[in-house]
């Protein structure tokens, strides 16, 4: 099964264009969302969540339309928002329980088993009860998390999944997006391109609201095979070297300004090939609206 | 640095509209209210009188406590709030500039927005006669100091009090919805005060418990006469300054505890987890695999979420520690009254379950409105609020379910809240022993009345929150919606129920009858408020927020996209259900019956006056002679009478008209010698403003009939009148209470003759509007020629003979005056035959129920006896002994001191509580059921109420009947007065003097709070036409003067005037000045002082004792020595106050001894010396000698004068 996404807008009240004529493809498996803030990644991940309308287009999975038939996408659906709050006063394990019934496991077996397992795989069965308001940031994200697996949702939305999480839990949490991305679609929205690029078949990267670029995170870095150029300048010319070419990145090291070009030639004297890495693959991707001279 | 943190938050503040929206809103309403007339005023008070403007300044101070809360709360926590704790806390700012540099400058601006109110004040002042709302004469001059004074006497410690609290408890607890539970809390102490304030004897502590001094200050005022309200700054002092210093100490206590412990680091520290190590433990590698399930969306599913998502709502809203303490706020109020319950004279009912649910609507009332305006915003907004929504939207769950289960758990909470009633009434009931449970009216009630209440308040609240996307705009838009049809119903006078949402027409549960004929409006009305309660729920599901995108246009759009086939099936039938149920109830209000517009009654009084009031003392005819039948239809709410009268032209005049006055609407067909009459005038009336359909106009009640043959001098004719008294369909309000299921009581159905003065406009303010002359007195002067031979209480009939059968249905009991000559049953009918064999007073009524019937007899010391029937109901044994004891007492002491009783029988019938007095027919007493029948009193202190009212009715039979009193001026003492009197006498004989003096004491507070409310004037007792001047002032002056001449003495002469007056037949009937000529005679000339000071002038006492030492002289014996001040006083019809040029009165001195308690705990005074001394104003000093010690002493220690401050007449003895 695939979510397919048809020239999807949405423009706010106050102008703001979220989302612009964005059409994508998705497979089944991990499908990267790269994009700065404001670019519209919430935006497209509300709409498919069902919480928010879109002003024109479509978007479908298998014989569901995801933005007219908003109660049968919800009986698919798993989704962690970016921000959630909790009902302070009742326990994890009793709010799981709870969110399983209404997710449709109503075999109460059946629904004891997955809370366990879930609390297990999120590392709260110690704390599961617990009333959900004693919990702090990290633990709260991880009960987010177990919500959003309950019932092997057909498609998963998660939206900055990794806010506020260690590095170990942040682990934890790959590999059990690993393990259910095998069968489920599962959308990622981050701006931490490392994990796109250890989790994800395919990517996107969007920003101010329009798509930029489509593909796997191998073949985006092929791309730019011997098109990516570094030089160490001073840090004035950096306004010369901005009208000449294409740059993609900026680093202040031991009083030197390291520049990240993209060229199909050597641009001068001077700059060395390198090796390019998914970051300069997205760089270069919203180069064209964002100002990325950081200086 | 303070400075810095004051301007600044000044400056701050002035440039929020927030502040300037207060102020205005303070502004207009003031000038609103006081331009419309809208003070507790009487007639002769200014609506800007100090006394006026200090009261609503102590009022203001409860609707400050919004504004306190809103003004005050957030100085602090608006660092907290939008986390600019971080930098600018991290300044070097000194903890007391930034804590008092807020306080103080959040403090100015609560100020500021409150002095709102005096401009809008003085605004309402002007604009009220501007736009001819209210008359100019009603408005004083405008008195700075006045304003100024009340502001800073009475609010500004209720302001300071309250801004201490709530901004202390937020730098204490850094939080801010601990406002809400402070807020309530003040509430439920001003509530107490109230709630206290029933009972005379906590007057003090009423006093001081008030935070907002509003009872306090109703206290210092209450005796003020309009004179003095009109000019008098109320001094602070006593009670109110205490309160006032009480209530500012405790604020001040308070922030200082709080700012002793305030340190700017702890107040911004984040708040610890204390599990925060559970978040530290190491993970363990998930090894469980994730089951596979298969979510099944099955038939029942959304039904099954349904109802676990209410469950789920449910436990939130009661879990929440504020809704515990709220509803248990509402639980200890309920419990405190259903204990305490209506106190009259001081003395408890017993715990019937009629009682036990009439105070649910008391302050339970307003904890449940809290809860549920509170909670039903708190559950609509819950998951939006907590952030839960942005998963619980995206759950499989339709929006029906989602708004379904929140308003499923309301439900819940409003049935919850009515079944908390009964459990309370039940646990008071046990606890006092009394286990005659009525399950059937606690259930009814509860379950079929107030349930739906409180739904429907529900389904409002929620179609608000629904609406309105804000919480707080949202509490405020509810709120403002009752508030909005509170004000409309007051000030507009206005009470349209099927305009005013959730308004129905009132009830009252009778143990005799049951819920009566309440069922019918009470259901129509439910089903009509609650299918628009539906409707708007509909539309508030239609607008249901869900998901992200809440923009107005995007709830529209969701809106219209919802609005589908089945969602306008629902609509259409409940708007069907809804305009159904609603014109059934419109037909009943206004075409089956005419609602009125208190306007348009006044109006049809004005049209009355205008066109009748040359018709007044025109020569009519007068009744010599009754034979009425009567057929009571107790369940079809009917009477059919039939009178057949005998009158006889009494004048010297032709009479050659007819004049006869009914209710309006009223039919009946009148014969005249067999001759049937039309009427030849009579007015048709306008048609009501909410009666739309009026093909047929009604016809007024006055109406003139020619007579065939005119009556000359001496003629006597017989009328036929025959009519029905019905009650078809139900009224908009009122309890239309004379003719019912069980315990039906009317007097009335039978036309009067002539002009009636007592239906015109009394009040000036409104005759003036009208076009009407101001109207000082109702009666003529003494001695006044037409007064003179007219009866008081009727000028149809002097004595006449009456007859009566009435019949009822068969398991009824029908009583009317007279003697009972047959009972029989015919056509499934029972019929009674009574007849009276002598000359009675035109006066007389029929009643009717399921009756228990007591008999007893008396017989009198020269052999005659008396038949003594106690009609009551069934289930209220409980005092019948005392009713018996009363009435045997009071024939034994009227027929030794008055002269014989002149009938045969007496009979006290029991009617239901919808009325709450007792009257005296001839030998016929109907007593409500609310006075008395269950009242417990097993304390002897009290004051036995029930044995006192039952005597002062028997006294009618002499006072009233026996001798009736004329058409003039003041000589309503004859019957009240005297009646009041009498009681008392039997009542002192059997109870004791300490017993009657509970009793006066509350006279005496009745009497000066009366004349305090005056609205025209106070006539002096001997003119006087007041209930205050005839049953208190009577009580009061009558007692005292049987205590200065002797008690043998005044009833010598009062038995010589029943002897001149009593059964007269013939004019001159008695006035007041002849009762005078007699007392006069009792009163020796040391004394006549006294008798004018009393009946003819309007004089005050305040005396005081200021000390009193006690001197052991051994064996015994103490010498006290008492300082007294005496200070006589002189009132002028307007209230206005001189002291008394030449007082030298005598003026009783005691000293007493420690209370005697008696075995069965009845506490009687000890006076050791007990004497009249003649007293000048000024202070004086006594030394009396007694036997035996001292402990209290005083001057008019047992309160026998007129005195404005009685509670400063006895002190505790101290001993030197």
């Amino acid at each position: 099964m695939e979510l397919i996404i048809e020239n999807l807008s949405k423009t706010y009240n106050n102008g703001v264009r979220a989302l612009n004529n964005v059409s994508l493809t998705i497979p089944q498996g991990m499908f990267g969302l790269l994009g700065p803030n404001g670019a519209g990644k919430s935006t497209l991940m509300r709409t498919l969540a069902t919480l928010q309308d879109a002003d024109s287009g479509s978007a479908r999975m298998g014989d569901v339309d995801v933005l007219r038939d908003k109660n049968a996408v919800r009986r698919l659906l798993g989704y962690l928002p970016q921000e959630f709050g909790v009902y302070p006063r009742i326990s994890s394990e009793m709010m799981l329980d709870h969110l399983a019934q209404l997710k449709g496991l109503t075999n109460k077996g059946e629904r004891k088993d997955t809370v366990a397992a879930l609390l297990q795989k999120v590392n709260l069965w110690d704390a599961r009860k617990r009333n959900l308001g004693t919990y702090s940031g990290g633990m709260k994200q991880r009960f987010g998390i177990a919500q959003a697996l309950i019932g092997n949702p057909k498609l998963l939305i998660v939206d900055e999944p990794t806010a506020g999480l260690d590095p170990a839990e942040r682990n934890r949490f790959y590999n059990l997006l690993s393990e259910v991305g095998e069968s489920t679609i599962v959308i990622l929205s981050t701006h931490i391109v490392e994990d796109v690029k250890t989790l994800c078949k395919n990517m996107a990267i969007i920003c101010s609201g329009e798509v930029m670029h489509v593909s796997t995170p191998q073949e985006a870095v092929h791309w730019l095979d011997g098109k990516v150029w570094t030089k160490a300048i001073d840090k004035h010319d950096i306004h010369s070297y901005r009208t000449l070419y294409h740059v993609i990145a900026t680093q202040l090291s031991g009083g030197k300004l390291f520049i990240r070009v993209v060229s199909d030639i050597l641009p001068e004297q001077g700059f060395e090939p390198i090796e390019p890495t998914l970051e300069d693959v997205y760089f270069n991707a919203i180069s064209s609206k964002v100002d990325l001279v950081t200086l | 640095m303070f400075l810095d943190v004051f301007l600044f938050e000044l400056r701050y503040r002035f440039k929020r509209s927030a502040t300037w929206i207060y102020f205005g809103v303070f502004l207009v309403l003031t000038a609103l209210i006081i331009a419309d007339g809208g003070t507790n005023a009487s007639e002769k008070v200014y609506h800007n009188a100090p006394a006026i403007i200090g009261s609503f300044m102590a009022l203001l101070g409860v609707f400050s406590v919004l504004i306190s809360s809103a003004v005050m709360g957030v100085p602090l926590y608006r660092d907290l709030e939008h986390d600019t704790k971080e930098y600018l806390l991290s300044t070097p700012i000194r903890p007391g500039a930034y804590f008092w540099g807020r306080f103080w400058g959040s403090f100015a601006t609560l100020v500021f927005i409150c002095s709102g109110a005096i401009f809008g004040y003085v605004l309402g002042t002007w604009l009220g006669p501007l736009f001819d709302w209210t008359k100019p004469e009603r408005y004083g001059p405008n008195d700075p100091m006045a304003y100024i004074w009340s502001f800073c006497t009475v609010l500004l410690p209720s302001l300071f009090f309250t801004a201490c609290i709530f901004y202390a408890l937020v730098a204490w607890l850094k939080n801010n919805r601990v406002l809400y539970s402070a807020s309530i809390m003040l509430f439920i102490f001003y509530l107490l005060a109230n709630f206290l304030v029933r009972d005379l004897e906590k007057r003090d502590l009423v006093d001081l418990l008030d935070p907002f001094a509003i009872n306090t200050y109703q206290n210092a005022v209450k005796y003020y006469t309009p004179a003095e309200q009109n000019t008098q700054l109320t001094p602070l002092t006593g009670n109110l300054l205490w309160n006032r210093l009480l209530w500012v100490g405790l604020g001040l206590l308070l922030i200082l505890g709080v700012y002793s412990r305030f340190s700017i680091t702890r107040f911004i520290a984040v708040k610890s987890s204390k599990n925060r190590k559970a978040d530290g433990e190491a993970p363990v590698p998930g090894t469980v695999a994730l089951p596979v399930v298969n979510p099944a969306f099955g038939k029942g599913f959304n039904w099954s979420n349904l109802w676990g998502l209410s469950r789920l709502e449910f436990r939130n809203i009661i879990r929440d520690p504020y809704f515990l303490s709220i509803i248990l706020g509402g639980v200890v109020f309920l419990f405190l009254d259903d204990w305490i319950g209506n106190l009259q004279y001081g003395v408890p009912d017993r715990p019937v379950t009629m009682n036990m649910l009439l105070f649910k609507t008391y302050n339970y009332s307003l904890f449940v409105f809290i809860l549920l305006m509170f909670y039903a915003g708190e559950t609509v907004h819950r998951d939006r609020a907590t952030g839960f929504a942005n998963i619980s939207d995206a759950l499989p769950v339709p929006n029906w379910v989602q708004l379904g289960s929140k308003f499923l758990a309301i439900t819940g909470i409003c049935l919850l809240l009515a079944t908390v009633p009964m459990l309370v009434g039940l646990l008071v009931q046990v606890l006092k022993g009394f286990f005659n449970f009525k399950f059937n009216f606690y259930f009814i009630d509860l379950f079929a009345i107030t349930f739906w209440d409180y739904f429907q308040m529900a389904m409002l609240a929620f179609f608000v929150h629904a609406l309105i996307n804000n919480k707080f705009i949202g509490h405020f838009a509810g709120l403002a919606v009752w508030v909005l049809m509170f004000v409309l119903r007051s000030f507009l006078e206005f009470d349209y129920n099927l305009f005013f949402y959730s308004y129905k027409p009132d009830y009252l549960i009778s143990d005799m009858n049951d819920f009566g004929h309440f069922g019918a409006p009470l259901f129509w009305f439910n089903l009509y408020w609650t299918a628009f309660g539906f409707i708007l729920l509909l539309l508030a599901a239609l607008l249901w927020t869900r998901g992200a995108d809440n923009s107005l246009k995007m709830r529209w759009r969701s809106y219209k996209a919802q609005w589908r086939l089945p969602v306008t099936g629902a609509f259409l039938a409940l708007c069907a259900l809804w305009l159904g149920s609603g014109s059934v109830i419109y037909r009943n209000v206004s075409q089956t019956n005419r609602y009125q517009t208190s306007k348009e009654g006044k109006k049809a009084q004005v049209a009355y006056e205008k066109r009748y009031k040359k018709y007044e003392r025109l020569a009519q005819p007068k009744v010599t002679d009754m034979m009425l039948y009567a057929d009571i239809l107790p369940d079809e709410r009917t009477i059919h009478m039939r009178a057949v009268i005998k009158v006889r032209n009494k004048t010297d005049q032709k009479i050659d008209s007819l004049h006869l006055l009914s209710n309006d609407r009223q039919q009946y067909t009148l014969q005249m010698d067999g001759q049937l009459l039309t009427a030849a005038q009579y007015e048709l009336l306008p048609r009501p403003m909410f009666t739309l359909f009026y093909s047929k106009p009604d016809t007024g009640g006055y109406r003139l009939y020619a007579l065939p043959k005119p009556m000359m001098p001496g003629d006597t004719a017989t009328l036929e009148i025959v009519t029905t008294l019905k009650n078809p369909g139900f009224v908009n309000s009122g309890l239309r209470r004379e003719i019912v299921q069980n315990g039906t009581f009317t007097s009335a159905g039978i036309p009067s003759i002539g002009y009636d003065p007592q239906l015109e406009l009394e009040s000036d303010e409104d005759r003036k509007k009208y076009g009407l002359p101001e109207k000082p007195e109702e009666l003529p002067p003494h001695r006044d020629p037409y007064g003179e031979r007219t009866m008081l209480f009727n000028d149809d009939a002097d004595l006449i003979t009456f007859e009566c059968i009435v019949s009822t249905v068969p398991d009824q009991i029908a009583v009317a005056p007279g003697y009972l000559q047959r009972e029989w049953t015919e056509n499934g009918r029972r019929y009674f035959h009574y007849k009276q064999d002598s000359k009675i007073d035109y006066f007389f009524n029929v009643v009717s129920a399921r009756y228990a019937v007591l008999r007893d007899e008396w017989t009198s010391p020269d052999g005659k006896k008396v038949n003594i029937e106690i009609y009551h109901h069934p289930e209220h044994t409980w005092n019948l002994d005392r009713m018996v004891a009363a009435l045997k007492d009071g024939l034994g002491y009227f027929d030794k001191n008055f002269g014989p009783y002149q009938f045969r029988q007496v009979r006290i019938l029991e009617f239901p509580r919808y009325a709450g007095f007792a009257q005296s027919f001839p030998n016929t007493i109907p007593y409500s059921e609310d006075f008395g029948w269950y009242a417990d009193f097993s304390d002897p202190n009290d004051y036995d109420y029930f044995y006192y009212v039952t005597v002062h009715e028997l006294a009618h039979q002499w006072w009233g009947h026996q001798v009736v009193p004329n058409y003039t001026r003041g000589s309503n003492l004859i019957s009240e007065s005297l009646a009041e009197y009498t009681a008392l006498m039997v009542a002192k004989q059997k109870y004791g003097a300490d017993n009657v003096q509970r009793f006066l004491k509350y006279d005496l507070d009745a009497y000066l709070r009366g004349r305090g409310q005056e609205s025209k004037k106070e006539n002096v007792f001997i003119n006087c036409n007041r209930p205050y001047e005839w049953y208190q002032k009577g009580s009061l002056i009558l007692y005292a003067l049987q205590d200065y001449v002797g008690e043998d003495q005044l009833n010598a002469q009062i038995r010589a005037f029943r002897d001149s007056f009593g059964m007269k037949e013939n004019p001159p009937f008695a006035g007041s000045y002849d009762l005078y000529a007699f007392v006069e005679k009792a009163v020796p000339d040391s004394l006549r002082y006294f008798l004018e000071d009393s009946w003819l002038k309007i004089a005050l006492y305040e005396n005081r004792i200021l000390s009193a030492k006690s001197k052991d002289l051994g064996n015994n014996r103490y010498e006290v020595t008492l300082q007294v001040k005496a200070r006589k006083m002189y009132a002028d019809e307007k209230g206005n106050e001189a002291e008394s040029a030449d007082t030298n009165d005598y003026i009783d001195i005691g000293v007493f001894a420690a209370e005697k308690v008696e075995a069965d705990g009845k506490k009687l005074t000890q006076p050791l010396y007990l004497q009249k001394h003649r007293l000048t104003n000024g202070e004086h000093t006594i030394v009396v000698v007694v036997e035996g010690k001292p402990v209290k002493a005083g001057i008019d220690p047992y309160n026998k004068l007129i005195d404005r401050i009685p509670e400063d007449n006895r002190v505790e003895v101290e001993v030197e």
